[in-house]
């Protein structure tokens, strides 16, 4: 893929350049030059005004317009060398368009649900707590954890809600002449707040601005009444504002609760608590770690003024399985996320970011990379789109290229199916009615995979959540029979079920087929199934029957199978003071009999319908799913210091020069050599490397200078400490060395640079020395 | 009328005032003669007391009577008396004190000119003679200018008070009334300033404030008279009064609040039917735990129990809101109120149960932060968060010995400082135990300052054996580990010392922001025990 983004012609070079050469003056008959050097002229120009608004607006605006320009069907770059049609490349674009939005609208619509428990709790709190306690500050602490984006949709939503919920609530309620009006809203972060006054005028300022009528005119926030100025941070502009508003309510939201200074919160809280008669004010806390955790920074006395309730947030875990099953896995998602992409998307969920606007954005880049960078991600046209005219030979290319037509291939001729390997090898018409026709066999696997998967969950036996199962049935399949290679051996389970977890799971199954899952867009398939809907009603049916002739001798005995464990007992007897025990499997009745071999049926009949084949045995599974880790690592999950570590450790890999070339070449040796003809930098870094946390300038200038330098002269001084490598070096490299001057002034460089990259910096504990600052 | 010289204000207002704050009748009556315009007015007046024992309730409420009602009466005779009352703890500046000052008289007098700014004391004082001097008034004519917590007045200049005090002495029908907590000899730097003393109440006089009120919740108690209840109920707040209010309550508002917070738990035996209300004694020796534990009586941000929160908000929570107290309305704050002398050696029963008291609370708390901070945390800023407390309290000296896999293969924990500490004590046993002796341990003492670089090195040397074997197979990117750290930072739960330079600047000096405890909870839930990796 890169290659053929590197010669695209449309494209700049420099866009796709791994590194960037400064040049002071740019070529004057370069237009890009001069253009980039106004932009950043006009950067540089003070903006008047408020700046930070007007910036964000600017960088709205230009993110549009961005949108605006890409977005008219303009098709991304034809791939394939240029070769292209830009029909198709301009589908693909098509394709993206339509394919992320539906996903982006299903995510959204999963993270809006996830937060509805808590924002029905918050809200019935605040309601409730309004009556009972005149002498607190209402307060509500919601643990949302340490997911600092997700709270921004969540304390939005609280804003909505209380705001609108509200006002319609509460007219029935008792004092309705006091609550007519809607709360005001206002939404604190730490960064907003450096001291209490700046909280406060923040305060203020959202509360008299924000909200229904919040196209009055700010003026009246700060001139009321007589023609009093109220100074901006005076809460007494606030109460005349609220009552000219007929309200008495404001919600003031902490979003990271834990983020602000303690004395900050402290003298806030005590503030607002004095004017709690005039001022209802009502806290809502966002906190990431505990209750307990934040109420120890709070003075007692503070905490003595708040009427708090604790609220959870759905977690992030629980969350992404919900966005799991419904964006990646549903059959919505045209593209699929491969096995081990998602498993790693997961994994760093778990251990690093536990947010899933995270996941949400590589997913989208997932997304992006398939629909930019992959040619035969056309292949997913459907509605009869794709034809064979848009088919060029190179898409034939590029199909016989990729491994599951290999494996095909390779799985026919030891079929025996010579002639279908042949052609499908040399007819290109043959291939590309293949092609055409592999949009029906997607959705048929795909089909036949969410069914099995939504019966496994339906039936709550596999002890996964959805997403592991999911993972799992892409990567090895589905089989739940007992046999050796199966992935998912649920018959154990089946068989421990009594009569009535038989009838049970019997109806789940049979309800989760005529529902369907609109979680997993999949309708009801009552009718495409119908010889297991069939079986599945006899076995509950006959199940049924067993259990009432059972219970109709009366003998108390509930209905058992020969695997379930009350069958076996073990029977201790005493006989002429030995004891003898003796296994006791001989007491099942004809009913028992009959349900065993229900039983049975029941784990045919699941193992003959949920099973599914691996994601990668498909044929052209290529084309509609991604799995290629690394473009998503290296987006968002960089390791610049490691990147660093190792270019400047085998340099050889990044230069491509003449000794470079002899350095690299395994005769040279093992990596971590030495050599003259290392950048200085480099040099320095392996010298580094050896040294202490400490480390003498003059050491490592003589060191330096003993394998740079010319023969004898310089290698005296240095080998002292043990320079024995760069002697040798010396001895290899025939005296051609640098003379003082000039490796002084690279020495200089080099050490100079090492300090802008982070190794080094300037000791003062002593004299000539410098600090060892990066120990990894 | 006001032919006669001195004359006190009526005898109806004091009583009333009397009966509505009990045990409060020497000062209202002083008061009264201090501020009544036709008794003994004087210039400035300095009430104060601790918390909570009625200062500012007295002093507006006397006003409030004082002050001639706005019936249709008073056109025959001009008022003599008006007042604004200051609450300075709402100023946020010097200045927003001036201009809050300027707009209540104004308020006050029903000034009708539009109020200019006022950012000075001087000119607060020119707005102030406008207002009061100027004009011409009826004799006998006097204002009282009540500020509220003065001494807690925030960014206020050190001429304040002085200033303030002086306000007087320019205009002469200006009372201006301090109440503070403390006042120091030389608070006003002016002579014969009258003060007046709010004494904390005395046990009697706590009894008989909370008898006049009802007792909470459980209020005719059941098998019992009101009259039984009333009685039990005194002589209940009798005995809170002795257990606790040494220790734990000794203002009014926290004395009620404890009352009604062990109330219910006291008569749980007469609602049982196990006693009678009668039987007090009984009743106290059967309650006789609940008076030992103060824990009970921490005042917690969550009134609603965290399990259950809607079930329980829906009806009215259990206990019972410490009704309004009837003193003092200002927040109360530990930070102005002097140190309380240490509680007295109390019986023995009590000092033997209050250690394990401790350590129950103290294990609920870990138990209660550290799974929930696992629980929260991804895995990699939970190790970092461990690196950070071991960067915190080992010395730097000792990291060779902690984490070096150099010699041996694996690390020594911290086995290997005591073996030498035993080495040296051969030879001179007695000083090293005196020496170990002295020495506390490092976990109890505050966490050091460590360099960011320091952690990260930790972090990267214990991963590998700190995480099972899926967990620690990827190496986290720099880009995560930066994460983490901002999410721990943004948490507080670490926090850079010292100002200055960029937040990743790995040469910065951060600290670690929690405690032993819930770093052993987060430690025992990812199966790491952070003891092994202290040094002693």
């Amino acid at each position: 893929m890169a290659q053929s983004e590197l010669v695209d012609a449309p494209f700049e070079e420099d866009d796709h350049r791994v590194a960037f050469i400064f040049q002071a003056n740019p070529p004057s008959s370069h237009e890009k030059g001069a253009d980039g050097a106004t932009a950043r002229s006009a950067k540089r120009r003070k903006l008047a005004g408020s700046s930070s608004s007007t910036l964000k607006k600017h960088q709205q605006h230009g993110s549009e317009a961005a949108n605006a320009s890409v977005g008219v069907g303009v098709g991304f770059p034809p791939l394939f060398g240029g070769a292209e049609s830009p029909e198709a490349a301009s589908l693909r674009r098509e394709l993206f368009d339509e394919a992320w939005p539906v996903l982006e609208k299903r995510v959204q619509q999963v993270l809006r649900d996830a937060n509805r428990n808590t924002l029905d709790e918050v809200a019935g709190f605040l309601k409730s707590a309004a009556g009972i306690d005149a002498d607190k500050l209402t307060s509500a602490f919601i643990i949302t954890g340490p997911n600092i984006a997700a709270q921004d949709l969540l304390f939005e939503q609280l804003a909505d809600r209380l705001c609108a919920g509200d006002a319609d609530a509460d007219l029935p309620g008792g004092d309705g002449a006091d609550h007519a009006a809607p709360p005001r809203f206002v939404r604190l972060r730490a960064s907003d707040a450096p001291n209490l006054k700046a909280v406060l005028r923040k305060i203020i300022r959202d509360a008299s601005a924000a909200g229904p009528g919040g196209d009055e005119e700010d003026a009246g926030a700060v001139v009321v009444q007589g023609g009093r100025k109220y100074l901006d941070y005076d809460l007494e502009a606030l109460h005349v504002f609220l009552r000219q508003h007929q309200t008495r309510r404001v919600v003031v939201a902490f979003q990271d609760g834990e983020a602000f200074d303690s004395v900050l919160l402290t003298d806030l809280i005590s503030l607002l608590h004095s004017w709690r008669d005039r001022i209802r004010f009502e806290l809502l806390f966002g906190i990431a770690t505990s209750v307990e955790l934040f109420q120890a920074r709070l003075a007692k006395s503070t905490a003595r003024q708040l009427y708090g309730a604790q609220f959870d947030v759905v977690q992030a875990g629980s969350v992404l399985d919900g966005v799991v099953k419904t964006a990646v896995a549903s059959t919505h998602a045209a593209l699929r996320i491969g096995p081990s992409l998602l498993r790693t998307l997961v994994d760093r969920q778990r251990h690093h970011v536990a947010g899933v606007h995270a996941f949400v954005a590589s997913l989208k880049y997932a997304y992006m990379c398939h629909f930019y960078a992959d040619p035969l991600s056309l292949l997913l046209l459907g509605g009869g789109r794709l034809t064979r005219a848009l088919l060029q030979p190179e898409h034939l290319e590029a199909a016989r290229t990729l491994g599951s037509f290999q494996a095909e291939v390779e799985a026919a001729v030891e079929a025996r199916q010579l002639r279908h390997a042949r052609s499908l090898i040399e007819d290109d018409e043959y291939l590309a009615n293949q092609i055409l026709d592999h949009g029906a066999r997607r959705r048929e696997y795909l089909l036949r995979l969410l069914r099995s998967l939504h019966l496994i969950a339906a039936s709550g036996l596999a002890p996964l959540s959805f997403t592991e199962l999911y993972m799992l049935a892409l990567s090895d399949g589905l089989d739940v029979s007992q046999a050796e290679p199966a992935t998912l051996p649920l018959q154990d389970a089946i068989r421990r079920l009594g009569p009535d977890d038989f009838l049970a799971l019997a109806s789940r199954l049979l309800g989760a087929i005529s529902a369907g899952s609109p979680e997993l867009g999949l309708a009801g398939f009552a009718a495409d199934a119908d010889d297991l809907v069939a079986s599945l009603t006899d076995l509950r049916d006959e199940v049924d029957g067993l259990a009432a002739r059972a219970r109709a001798r009366g003998q108390g005995a509930a209905l058992k199978s020969r695997y379930s464990a009350q069958s076996r007992v073990l029977r201790t007897t005493v006989v002429a003071h030995k004891v003898q025990l003796s296994r006791d499997d001989a007491t099942l009745t004809d009913e028992d009999r009959a349900f065993t071999a229900a039983v049975d049926r029941l784990c045919d009949v699941l193992a003959r319908h949920l099973r599914c084949e691996p994601l990668a045995d498909l044929f052209l599974h290529e084309p509609w799913t991604f799995d290629a880790r690394a473009p998503c690592r290296d987006v968002f999950a960089p390791r610049p210091g490691t990147t660093f570590g190792r270019a400047l450790a085998r340099p050889h890999d990044y230069l491509a020069c003449a000794c470079c070339a002899a350095a690299a070449a395994p005769a040279a040796g093992p990596a971590g050599r030495l050599d003259p003809a290392l950048p200085t930098a480099a040099a320095l870094y392996h010298l580094y490397l050896e040294a202490g946390a400490l480390i003498n300038v003059a050491d490592l200038w003589s060191a330096y200078y003993a394998l740079v330098g010319g023969g004898g002269d310089g290698g005296g001084e240095g080998d002292g400490e043990g320079e024995e490598e760069s002697d040798a070096d010396d001895g290899a490299e025939s005296g051609a060395g640098l003379d003082e001057r000039t490796a002084l002034v690279q020495f200089y460089r080099g050490l100079a640079e090492l300090r802008m990259m982070g190794f080094v910096r300037p000791s003062r504990r002593k004299a000539d020395h410098i600090a060892k600052v990066k120990w990894l | 009328m006001t032919a006669s010289l001195f004359q006190l204000p009526d005898e109806l207002i004091i009583s009333a005032l009397a009966q509505a704050f009990p045990c409060r009748e020497a000062q209202i009556r002083a008061l009264a003669t201090l501020l009544c315009p036709t008794a003994a007015p004087c210039r400035n007046l300095v009430v104060y007391g601790t918390e909570a024992t009625g200062k500012t309730a007295v002093t507006s409420a006397l006003l409030a009577r004082l002050a001639p009602q706005d019936d249709g009466a008073d056109d025959l005779e001009p008022p003599s008396l008006r007042y604004a009352i200051v609450s300075s703890p709402e100023c946020i500046t010097a200045r927003h004190l001036y201009e809050t000052v300027v707009a209540k008289v104004a308020a006050a007098l029903e000034w009708s000119d539009a109020p200019s700014r006022c950012e000075s004391l001087s000119q607060l004082h020119v707005e102030l003679c406008k207002m009061l001097k100027y004009p011409s008034r009826p004799s006998g004519f006097r204002f009282v200018l009540v500020l509220d917590a003065i001494d807690r007045q925030r960014e206020a200049p050190h001429t304040l008070l002085p200033a303030l005090a002086r306000l007087s002495e320019i205009i002469p029908c200006l009372t201006t009334v301090f109440i503070v907590t403390v006042p120091s000899p030389n608070l006003l730097l002016t002579s014969s300033v009258p003060h007046l003393q709010f004494p904390t109440y005395t046990k009697p006089e706590f009894v008989a404030i909370l008898s006049a009120r009802s007792p909470p919740a459980p209020n005719p108690l059941p098998n019992s008279t009101p009259q039984e209840t009333t009685d039990l109920w005194a002589r209940f707040v009798g005995a809170v009064h002795d257990a606790l209010a040494r220790a734990a309550c000794r203002t009014l508002p926290a004395l009620s609040h404890s009352c009604a917070t062990l109330w219910p738990r006291f008569t749980a035996p007469v609602l049982a039917g196990t006693h009678s209300a009668k039987e007090f004694s009984k009743l106290l020796v059967a309650a006789r735990l609940l008076f030992h534990d103060d824990r009970l009586l921490d005042p917690g941000v969550l009134a609603v129990p965290p399990s259950q929160p809607i079930a329980k908000s829906a009806p009215a929570p259990a206990p019972a809101p410490a009704p309004a107290p009837s003193g003092d309305t200002k927040p109360p704050s530990a930070s102005a109120a002097p140190p309380p002398p240490p509680p007295p050696p109390s019986t023995p029963s009590r000092s033997s149960s209050t250690p394990a008291t401790a350590t129950a609370a103290s294990a609920l708390a870990t138990a209660g932060a550290g799974p929930a901070l696992a629980r929260l945390l991804p895995s990699t800023a939970r190790h970092l968060l461990l690196a950070a407390y071991l960067a915190s309290h080992n010395p730097a000296r000792h990291d060779l010995t902690l984490f070096s896999t150099h010699h041996h293969g694996r690390r020594r924990r911290r086995g290997g400082l005591s073996v030498s500490g035993g080495g040296g004590g051969r030879g001179g046993s007695r000083a090293a135990a005196a020496n170990k002796h002295k020495k506390i341990a490092r976990k109890l003492l505050g966490a050091h300052a460590f360099v960011l670089e320091r952690m990260l090195a930790i972090f990267e040397a214990v991963r590998g054996e700190w995480a099972d074997g899926k967990d620690g197979a990827e190496v986290p990117s720099d880009g995560d580990v930066g994460m983490a750290i901002a999410t721990l930072a943004s948490l507080r739960l670490l926090v850079r010392v010292g100002g200055g330079g960029d937040m990743m600047d790995s040469g910065g000096k951060w600290r670690v922001n929690v405690g032993w405890d819930v770093i052993r909870g987060l430690g025992r839930a990812v199966g790491v025990e952070v003891e092994e990796w202290l040094i002693e």
